[in-house]
């Protein structure tokens, strides 16, 4: 049976693939580049085994056939930095968006669903998360908990889960005047009901995009928090890289900063980037009703 | 108290020859100078019970119970004596028809010839009576030397008339006096026996199907279904206020009694009386298992009015008492509806007109129990309404909302949307839900196949939209729909065969339906009952007839 429905799947995808024109073209290279970065990082993961970690080289050479985008000054390969970098960061992106998202409109659809002291209570702690200064409260936040992956995509959500919450909640606000929650509720209808079939629907479309959103946030924010040293400093994400590289004694007096400093930064640009683009289509199609997807 | 003329007791008339119940323990009574109605659909046992009373069945039917005229018992008596009180005391004007003359014999003759077998009169006095009578009726005594075949449908109406009085009886049974008539020779016939019995004094039973008959003749009305008397009372209350689901379907059927509403009749086939079920069973829109268990028998109900009904009559099905609903917006209190009265009975369209900003929506929502009254109780079949306690199950309470695009959530299916209700109430299995959501759509108008069932709901026309939201009311099988304002989005067309549909199934399943709607000339096509609203107050309500003669101007300003 399983493997049946696996088939259908699979022949499914040339159909789905044909959707893929709906996105324009700065979508589509975003959509490339996204799956190009997540590919890499896990063959990296996967096949380079130790390669971030040992020197394979002379100390601070340039680019060259060996070593595509140079070494570092232990001698270690940039590139395979790179690309276990990306694990890394798509790692911390993916999970704190949807921490943040599923989280954030959970608490959203219950403030507003319930309303009166829930929506209140919740709302309030929203506001008070939307008015402090993000980055001091992240740098706290992030030194408070002690460097680790873990605590990296804790602080993220933490910051970042009111946006989906208010979205989540106006949104439910005011589809609780809708006829057809109305009727729902006439009929007997309970919250479980309401929010599986009525709400979450509903909203997933704006949360997607916000949660598309989030995961460059998150990955902005996890290169700074590393950058600062308050991240992982064993991870080898892009923010640990450029952190070392900055603090290089007189990168900027040499050329090493053509390939310490910029190819780790390149690649963050990029990736946020593409996941920019890739937002605003989706939020392009779901505004239009893109049922095609 | 006039002493009654004549009486008629638990009378029992079955045909010999087929075992047919003709009348069933029927009861009435005719007092002095008074005027009966007796109205029915044909095969109700109408014109047997007037032979019967004539004692003209006798050889061919079984009669039980008593009639008596004055203090003689009629059934005792033995035909020699019979003779003496037919067309002396009680006299019958046959429906009129070639046959009931004797197509050989000239009008002038036959009437002489009762006379002079009655009243002994000789040739010559008989046929100075004759003249007489003729004169009376308004004919012209020239047409004593006719035949029948020569005269015209009203004059031959008249001769039976003058047949009938040509002994001055104390009693007249008209049957069908007017049938196939034009309404002019109708007019002058009810204008005729009306001013007859003025003038004789004679009492009258009046035996017909068309109500202006009996409203003009009558001032007491017998309902007869199936040989059983169903309702009695004064006529005009029994046309405005029907109380027996016969009766008010033998109104709803007479374009006379309403000339703009539709027409519908009563379904289904009449039954034989039964001694121990209530005959109209079958055709009943608000049977319960009682009502095949004993003969409902004539009860009062409320003055002057009996009613035979194990329910005791039409019953109300939805009832709000003093509802009231205020409002605050920024610091101003809206008074949407104050101490408004509203009762719906089942198996009636219910109206429910004003202008916009009126307070009809409100109340509509605080009757379904979406919107809480500050004041009043709302009880649907004696029970309280509270919340959802009545929409949530099936053949409860129903309401469709004016918006249908707000009323379907647009991503949902089709299928989904139609199957909610019942998904949520957990009813039945996965393919008996299907089903009944592809009745519901069928009966709508719209496709029911998977195709159609799969598709997404923004894909549908607003009027498609209001469909699949009345099919979603439908799949609950309520008692009461509460439409607000439903036709609005729909084009002429399919908004009559939404309304035509609506009313199929008032008719067949005593589907009831409360109306909201600003549009008067479709109120007074499909509604039974309006209630007019203004500023938030009931100002006006009852039989939609009614309601727009004497609330013309209030209805169009």
């Amino acid at each position: 049976m399983k493997y049946a429905k696996l088939l259908k799947c699979i022949r499914k995808i040339p159909g789905k693939l044909r959707n893929f024109n709906i996105f324009s073209a700065y979508g589509k290279i975003g959509f490339v580049f996204v799956l190009l970065m997540v590919l890499t990082g896990i063959i990296s993961v996967l096949f380079m085994g130790e390669a971030h970690k040992i020197p394979s080289g002379a100390s601070l050479e340039a680019p060259g056939l060996i070593h595509p985008l140079g070494t570092d000054d232990l001698g270690i390969d940039i590139l395979a930095q790179i690309l276990h970098g990306a694990f890394v960061s798509i790692q911390v992106g993916f999970f704190s968006a949807m921490l943040a998202g599923i989280g954030g409109s959970t608490l959203g659809i219950l403030a507003g669903y319930c309303g009166g002291w829930t929506d209140k209570l919740i709302m309030g702690i929203c506001d008070v998360m939307m008015v402090i200064p993000q980055l001091p409260l992240m740098i706290v936040l992030g030194a408070f908990f002690g460097p680790s992956l873990r605590n990296i995509i804790l602080v993220i959500v933490i910051l970042s889960w009111s946006r989906p919450a208010r979205i989540a909640r106006a949104r439910v606000l005011s589809m609780r005047q809708e006829g057809y929650i109305i009727a729902a509720k006439s009929y007997g209808a309970g919250f479980r009901h309401l929010a599986v079939k009525h709400f979450i629907p509903g909203i997933l479309p704006i949360i997607l995009v916000s949660i598309i959103r989030l995961i460059s946030k998150a990955i902005r924010a996890e290169a700074g928090l590393t950058f600062l040293g308050l991240g992982d400093p064993t991870s080898k994400s892009w923010g640990v890289i450029l952190n070392r590289s900055i603090n290089f004694s007189g990168i900027y007096y040499t050329d090493y900063w053509k390939w310490w400093v910029m190819s780790p930064l390149t690649v963050l640009i990029l990736l946020v980037l593409s996941i920019s683009f890739i937002a605003r289509d989706m939020e392009l199609l779901f505004h239009n009703k893109g049922d095609k997807l | 108290m006039k002493y009654p003329l004549l009486k008629v007791e638990k009378l029992s008339v079955c045909y010999k020859n087929t075992d047919a119940l003709a009348v069933h323990n029927l009861s009435f009574a005719l007092r002095e100078r008074e005027s009966v109605g007796l109205i029915g659909e044909s095969g109700s046992g109408k014109s047997s019970l007037a032979l019967t009373i004539m004692g003209l069945l006798r050889s061919s039917a079984e009669v039980h119970g008593s009639i008596r005229l004055k203090n003689v018992e009629l059934t005792c008596l033995p035909e020699q004596e019979l003779e003496n009180y037919r067309w002396s005391k009680i006299a019958l004007v046959f429906q009129n028809s070639l046959e009931v003359l004797n197509p050989v014999m000239t009008i002038g003759e036959q009437i002489a010839e009762c006379i002079r077998r009655h009243l002994g009169l000789n040739n010559l006095q008989a046929k100075k009576k004759t003249t007489e009578l003729l004169l009376m009726t308004g004919l012209d005594p020239l047409w004593a030397k006719a035949y029948p075949h020569q005269l015209s449908g009203g004059m031959r109406q008249k001769v039976l008339i003058a047949m009938a009085l040509s002994c001055d009886p104390e009693v007249l049974l008209v049957d069908e006096p007017t049938m196939a008539l034009d309404a002019a020779n109708k007019d002058e016939i009810i204008k005729l026996l009306l001013s007859l019995q003025k003038e004789k004094g004679f009492s009258m039973l009046v035996i017909s199907h068309e109500f202006p008959v009996i409203s003009a003749m009558t001032s007491r009305l017998l309902v007869i279904y199936s040989g059983n008397v169903v309702e009695e009372g004064n006529t005009q209350e029994v046309i405005n206020n029907p109380m027996h689901p016969y009766t008010r379907g033998l109104v709803y059927a007479s374009p006379a009694v309403n000339p703009y509403r539709d027409m519908w009749g009563i379904p289904g086939e009449a039954t034989m009386p039964s001694e121990n079920q209530c005959s109209f069973l079958n055709r009943c829109s608000q049977r319960i298992d009682r009502c095949a268990c004993e003969l409902p028998v004539l009860q009062t109900v409320c003055e002057d009015r009996r009613v035979a009904c194990t329910r005791g009559g039409i019953v109300t099905l939805l009832k709000g008492s003093s509802l009231c609903k205020c409002f605050h917006v920024r610091f101003r209190e809206i008074m949407a509806c104050s101490s408004c009265d509203i009762e719906v009975k089942a198996g009636e369209v219910t109206a429910l007109i004003g202008e916009s900003g009126s307070g009809k929506t409100t109340i509509a929502k605080i009757l379904a129990g979406i919107l809480h009254a500050d004041r009043g109780e709302v009880f649907f079949q004696d029970r309280k309404v509270s919340g959802n306690s009545e929409t949530s199950k099936r053949g409860g309470v129903q309401i469709v909302f004016q918006d249908a695009l707000s009323a379907t959530n647009e991503h949902f299916s089709i299928e989904e949307i139609v199957r909610e209700p019942l998904d949520i109430i957990k009813w039945g299995t996965k393919n008996e839900r299907l089903k009944i959501v592809k009745e519901a759509l069928k009966n709508v108008q719209l496709p029911s196949d998977d195709l159609f069932l799969r598709r997404r709901a923004y894909t549908l026309s607003g009027g498609q939209r209001q469909r699949t939201a009345i099919a979603r009311a439908l799949v609950m099988t309520p008692k009461l729909l509460i439409a607000d304002e439903i036709s609005a989005m729909l084009d002429p067309s399919t908004a009559a065969n939404l309304l035509r549909l609506l009313k199929g199934l008032q008719i067949a399943q005593g589907f009831t339906m409360l109306y909201i709607t600003h549009d008067l000339a479709l109120a007074q096509k499909i509604s039974d009952k309006v209630y007019v609203m203004s500023k938030g107050k009931i100002i006006g309500h009852g039989p939609v007839r009614n309601v727009f003669r004497e609330n013309r101007s209030i209805c169009l300003g």
